[in-house]
């Protein structure tokens, strides 16, 4: 008799963890090396909310809600500051506190990447400035680059295992006066997202029912040093990393899957700035045209800043060629931000994007005609000069 | 068709290629990096350089592991360039690093001024000049579409606008145009310590003369103006 | 027949699968009487739990041979078989040991000379963490044992739809050999296993095309020309060097992806079936009896063999031996083997005048 497929099916519905298996925590030799004075952890802020969430392995990470150092991307800073000022005006919507500091140095791991004009020592160092410089603040670091993200995981890794690196590093910090830190947990932004997004969900006012979303998930968010990626047994049955898929879903937007999920966008460090061709070429065949054809999104969705440029920015000439492009890209802390309520121009800063962004914004019920005429309105006052800049009550009037 | 000295045909001796090997080799992070490979192919297929160029870093990591030094050099001419660093490698199921490799090898390629390194940095001298002495990377002023002219009409708009449109960003930081964001001054005098401390900043000495010579002034100028001795 | 006189020519055999029956097998036919403690309701193991259609390598189907080995075994009168039970704990020491259990309905004591462990294996949950195969997402990426149910009833099908399939491929070394899952060694039956069922399925439907992806083919022995010569030679069963990274849906087949080694490039097709030829770890039943008994496990939580190479059934506690799939990746020979040497050194204990 024929074994009834359902009978099969059953008999793997969903993915449980196997209690006897114990995963690795880097934790272990990070307390150590506290205990034994070699270096101050910095623990999440006290008396701030913290959310614990589940990563790939099990281990529960802590994600503070409030009090957090912006560790800023200068990829976004530079050429796609609309994701920058999204992710300050969320969290000032939801009520919490930060700093933004202006005693930051980009991770440089971009520059690394691509040339290698740098060494260990020198990463380690630029990596340990800025995070005792947020340990002195007492506020706790909040990394907005995918690449930072993966870079520092990377340090804290090298620096975890080798004394010796530790002893340079160590010489290097004494000169500039600064203690050696860590801090306990490196928390992505988009990890901050993903715990706050039944929080943004319930400041919703714009309806994404009919949004169709693909989800690009970054190299280095969560195939570098693995362990500390988000993976929740409710999105994708716990294989495929959960962050920017859970808030989109929370939003209620559709997401959609594609049959190159796990591929690289093609950002290269390196081929984006010097050899594009390489950068263009991928991210169109590989990640674009497989959207457009298999899930046909509205948007496509990242949460690193290589990954928004390269999708965006690849779209333009490749059109020229005839290819099958044309999706609107934006990170999800705009997308939360256009979620509640936020000003397409003011806030999210569309215009310094490439693809056309235009049907997405009608689909959410955004008269961006408007919207521009609103924002060139405040940019003609900046030209009177009645206002020197922006200012964060000027973009919710 | 390459340059004779970036082919690789260049006449290099045998002890030279082995030289190079052997600085890869006692890198603090290669034992981290290299185990052993049993040709599964896993790397080479989430590879995105695997799919545009002739490029594997499953012979990355077969080269070294046995310490072909003449195959690592020839690699350390173009196939190491071709590499994205997106560590989809890290999939490897022996736990080797083929991108660490790569980056191991880059690091040894600059630090001798080999002309490959030479000539996959040719035309970035700027990134390496802004975010060495200013501590952000490709700044707001950098988008001429001349420069990224693929990248789309609003480019030329940024560029156009660029002053307004910076004013019209809502936070505190961001006003800036030649930086990403504003970085103090404080700040860039320990980022050039660190720069200079490490001998990050040498090895470009050899691949840019010139960039390191601005840099090294643009350096020791504002330290010696703080009063910091080295 | 009760054991609780003479306790001295019991052996305990706990795990009634193809090692534990040969260990009582053996037992008995030297002369012990054995006491064979089964946790489910049957005899014969991971071949008749997971209903495995033919054994390695000669095609027998295993509910036959199974058949055989228990008709054995529960015909003996000097064989006490205890199902439905659990030991839950063993004091004592080589020569009398006290085992208390958990039985239908009750508790019970049972007083042995020797312990044989023949709790066996689980197959490698291929949902875990590093794994990017799908095996809980999509319903047409499934299992070595799952294919073996399915070859068994003759109904080889896409559980998506239905229908047969008409391309499928395995998928080796699914949670072994693997650094970053923790189990580095290699299951040893996976490759055989795959290449049978692969003949199987090129038998029951033959316009069917079949892939095996792998690192390395492990056809020790006579395997080679008894499964792997006639896999490729008789039934076109495709083999190529390079494992899968990752299967994603598209439209309504699977996309896999691996590099193909021999050309040196990456390479994805489709596939209507794909099977996940996972590895074998220690049995919950192993990892108690291995509390329960106080013998020491090796870091991947099988029972240890106390002095390899040339004693294999040793464990660190006089008296306890172990047999089969309990000690480490083991095929069919290797359990029955292990399974007799152990009986025979139980029985050897029993006869000696002073313990071990």
């Amino acid at each position: 008799m024929p074994i009834p497929v359902e009978v099969m099916l059953k008999k793997k519905e969903r993915f449980e963890r196997d209690p006897d298996t114990v995963p690795a925590d880097f934790h272990d030799e990070l307390f150590r090396l506290e205990a034994e004075g070699e270096l101050v952890v910095q623990r999440v802020p006290d008396g701030v909310p913290v959310v614990e969430v589940p990563t790939k392995y099990g281990r529960p990470k802590l994600v503070p809600k409030g009090h957090l150092w912006h560790h800023k991307s200068c990829g976004q800073c530079g050429h796609i500051p609309g994701y920058s000022t999204s992710i300050f005006w969320v969290m000032r919507k939801l009520g919490y506190d930060y700093e933004d500091p202006r005693d930051q140095t980009s991770c440089t791991a971009w520059n690394y990447y691509a040339s290698a004009t740098s060494n260990e020592a020198a990463q380690a160092a630029v990596a340990l400035r800025n995070f005792a410089t947020a340990y002195e603040s007492g506020y706790f670091p909040l990394i907005h680059c995918g690449t930072s993200y993966g870079h520092y995981k990377e340090v804290r890794a090298e620096l975890l295992r080798h004394p010796e690196l530790r002893a340079e590093v160590r010489r290097v910090m004494d000169k500039l006066g600064k203690p050696v830190v860590l801090p306990e947990e490196i928390v992505h932004y988009s990890e901050w997202f993903y715990a706050m997004r039944d929080e943004i969900a319930a400041h919703q006012v714009r309806d994404f029912s009919g949004i169709a979303v693909t989800v690009h998930p970054a190299c280095h968010y969560y195939k570098l040093v693995e362990g500390d990626a988000i993976y929740d047994p409710d999105v994708y049955g716990g294989q495929r990393t959960a962050v920017v898929t859970a808030l989109a879903e929370a939003l209620g937007a559709e997401v959609r899957s594609y049959s190159t999920w796990f591929d690289c966008c093609g950002f290269g460090f390196r081929h984006i700035l010097v050899q594009r061709d390489f950068t263009r070429s991928f991210a169109t065949i590989r990640k674009i045209e497989v959207m457009k054809e298999e899930a046909d999104p509205d948007v496509v969705l990242t949460h690193d800043t290589g990954c928004v440029t390269t999708l965006d920015k690849s779209q333009f000439a490749a059109q020229a060629h005839g290819r099958n492009v044309g999706v609107a890209v934006m990170s999800e802390a705009q997308f939360a931000a256009l979620a509640m309520g936020a000003h397409p121009y003011k806030v999210c800063q569309l215009h310094w994007h490439s693809a056309d962004y235009r049907p997405l914004l009608e689909k959410m019920g955004i008269d961006w005609e408007q919207a521009w005429a609103e924002f060139e309105a405040d940019v003609a006052r900046l030209e009177r000069g009645e206002k020197e800049f922006l200012s964060w009550e000027d973009v919710d009037a | 068709m390459k340059a004779e000295a970036v082919a690789g045909f260049e006449e290099v001796s045998y002890e030279e290629k082995r030289r190079l090997f052997e600085e890869i080799k006692s890198d603090l992070r290669f034992p981290d990096y290299l185990y052993g490979c049993y040709e599964c192919g896993i790397c080479v297929a989430v590879c995105p350089s695997a799919r545009f160029y002739d490029f594997s870093p499953r012979r990355i990591a077969q080269a070294a592991a046995r310490e072909d030094v003449e195959l690592v050099y020839q690699q350390m001419q173009e196939d190491i360039w071709e590499c994205s660093q997106c560590f989809s490698c890290l999939r490897c199921p022996r736990g080797n690093n083929p991108g660490g490799i790569i980056t191991i090898m880059r690091e040894v390629a600059v630090n001798h001024g080999l002309a490959s390194a030479k000539e996959a940095l040719e035309g970035y001298s700027r990134i390496i000049y802004k975010i060495m002495s200013t501590g952000t990377q490709v700044s707001p002023d950098m988008l001429q579409p001349d420069a990224f002219p693929d990248w789309g009409p609003e480019v030329a708009d940024v560029s156009n606008q660029l002053a307004l449109w910076r004013r019209a960003l809502p936070p505190e930081t961001l006003h800036t145009t030649s930086t990403g964001w504003d970085v103090s001054e404080r700040t860039l005098i320990e980022l050039y310590l660190i720069w200079l401390e490490t001998g990050a900043l040498d090895m470009i000495r050899d691949v840019d003369e010139g960039l390191h010579m601005i840099l090294e002034e643009v350096m020791e100028e504002r330290l010696e103006e703080e009063g910091i001795e080295r | 027949m009760t054991t609780e006189q003479g306790a001295e020519q019991v052996v305990a055999v706990i795990g009634g699968g193809p090692a534990g029956l040969a260990a009582a097998r053996t037992a008995a036919d030297l002369g012990a009487r054995v006491a064979l403690i089964e946790r489910l309701d049957f005899l014969g193991g991971m071949p008749i739990i997971e209903n495995y259609a033919a054994i390695t390598p000669n095609l027998e189907p295993a509910e036959v041979a199974m058949g055989r080995m228990t008709a054995a075994v529960e015909g003996d009168p000097r064989i006490e078989v205890l199902l439905g039970s659990e030991v839950t704990s063993c004091e004592g020491e080589a020569g009398g040991f006290t085992l208390a259990l958990a039985v239908p309905g009750g508790s019970r004591q049972l007083t042995a000379g020797a312990v044989v462990v023949a709790t066996g294996f689980q197959h490698f949950d291929p949902g875990r963490e590093t794994q990017m195969y799908g095996y809980y997402e999509f319903p047409d990426v499934i299992a070595l044992q799952d294919l073996e149910a399915m070859l068994k009833d003759h109904h080889v099908v896409r559980p998506s739809n239905g229908e047969p399939p008409a391309r499928i491929c395995f998928v080796q070394c699914v949670g072994s050999r693997d650094r970053q899952i923790g189990n580095e060694y290699c299951s040893k039956v996976c490759c055989g296993i795959a290449s049978k069922e692969a003949i199987e399925v090129r038998q029951q439907l033959p316009g069917c095309e079949v892939f095996i992806f792998y690192i390395d083919m492990r056809m020790y022995g006579y395997w080679e020309n008894q499964i792997y010569w006639p896999a490729q030679e008789q039934h076109h069963v495709q083999y190529v060097k390079g494992v899968i990274s990752e299967v994603l849906p598209k439209g309504d087949r699977l996309l896999v992806r691996g590099e193909d080694t021999t050309m040196g490039r990456p390479m994805e097709v489709l596939m209507d079936l794909v099977v996940l030829s996972v590895g074998m770890e220690p049995s919950p039943g192993t990892r108690k009896m291995a509390a329960v008994l106080g013998i020491r496990q090796n870091r991947y939580g099988f029972i240890d063999a106390a002095h390899p190479p040339l004693d294999t059934v040793s464990t660190s506690r006089p008296g306890v031996f172990a047999a089969g799939a309990a000690l480490g990746p083991a095929d069919l020979e290797d359990s029955v083997s292990t399974g007799a040497a152990a009986a025979s050194r139980a029985v050897a204990l029993l006869r000696s005048p002073v313990g071990a």
